[in-house]
């Protein structure tokens, strides 16, 4: 069955945009998470026997001056990546089940240096070092994409769209909400 | 016998692991590390230990698990566990409490308020 074809009797297909920052996961098959990529990257989580999948969207800053060796913010990286595996999991997925794609990562802006690279080869290195299975990719490049994905099924549609359509970001400071704060009881 | 402050973090995820590894150990700390709850109490049936840092999710054995078997015995009862976490619910922060957990941290974390944490509570 194409991924365009309705399924009979099924409810309405709920659209929800990943925005840059975010991390969502879901079981229901009405479901679609939706996002459009120019540098940023998207990752993609399935558990195929849990039927749940999940969906990030970021764009990792250089790091801070005292974090020599690494290309981009990983602190912020790998937060964002638990954030999408611990949502996973408390929909009932398995860690050691999750198959990923990844998707954007493209340098479409020439003022920001190869970001959308280093990006691209930050959530690569995060998937190896967890163990989880790199199922697909379609990183780099100069284009922006657009990705669909119903996450109770693990379908992907991927278009190349023009740029325009990417919306202009500049890569994620740390959010205001989340940044290392310590409460001592 | 040394004076050098003895960790053990205890985290699911081995980029967080490394992470954690790299900002507490370029601090002088002597850091050890534990893969989940129950990995965490074998190491700690056999090892001395002054701070442990916990993540909440995890398999096997998670976080709660983890601070309230190590406050059931008397050896751990008044050991420091900070716990680090991407969890921001009241409810959970409350739990682990409520459990015995001595501070809450959230990721992502800054490593200098963790090392000052972890000076602050090992004394």
């Amino acid at each position: 069955m194409s991924f365009e074809t309705p399924i009979p009797g099924a409810p309405p297909l709920e659209r929800i945009t990943v925005m840059q920052g975010q991390a969502l996961a879901s079981r229901s098959p009405s479901v679609e998470y939706s996002t459009v990529l120019g540098s940023c990257v998207a990752t993609c989580l399935f558990d195929p026997e849990a039927r749940v999948g999940g969906m990030n969207h970021f764009l990792l800053s250089e790091p801070p001056a005292n974090a020599p060796g690494t290309q981009v913010d990983e602190h912020y990286g790998v937060y964002l990546m638990e954030l999408l595996v611990n949502q996973m999991l408390g929909q009932g997925a398995r860690k050691g089940n999750l198959r990923a794609h990844l998707y954007g990562g493209a340098n479409v802006n020439r003022n920001m240096m190869r970001i959308g690279s280093m990006n691209a080869e930050f959530a690569r290195e995060f998937l190896r070092r967890e163990g989880i299975a790199l199922m697909r990719e379609d990183l780099g490049g100069t284009q922006a994409r657009r990705v669909d994905f119903r996450p109770a099924s693990g379908q992907v549609r991927l278009r190349t769209v023009e740029d325009r359509f990417a919306p202009p970001v500049q890569p994620t400071p740390r959010p205001a909400v989340a940044r290392g704060d310590v409460e001592l009881f | 016998m040394s004076n050098t402050t003895r960790i053990l973090t205890v985290d699911d995820s081995p980029s967080m692991r490394a992470l954690l590894n790299h900002a507490l150990s370029g601090h002088g700390f002597d850091v050890a590390q534990a893969e989940d709850g129950l990995a965490a109490l074998d190491w700690l049936a056999m090892n001395e230990v002054d701070v442990v840092i916990t993540d909440i999710n995890m398999p096997r054995l998670d976080g709660f698990g983890l601070i309230e078997r190590l406050r059931e015995g008397s050896r751990h009862r008044d050991r420091p566990i900070l716990v680090l976490t991407t969890e921001s619910s009241d409810e959970k922060k409350a739990r682990a409490r409520a459990a015995g957990a001595t501070g809450w941290i959230v990721k992502p974390f800054d490593p200098e308020k963790l090392v000052a944490a972890v000076r602050r509570v090992a004394h």
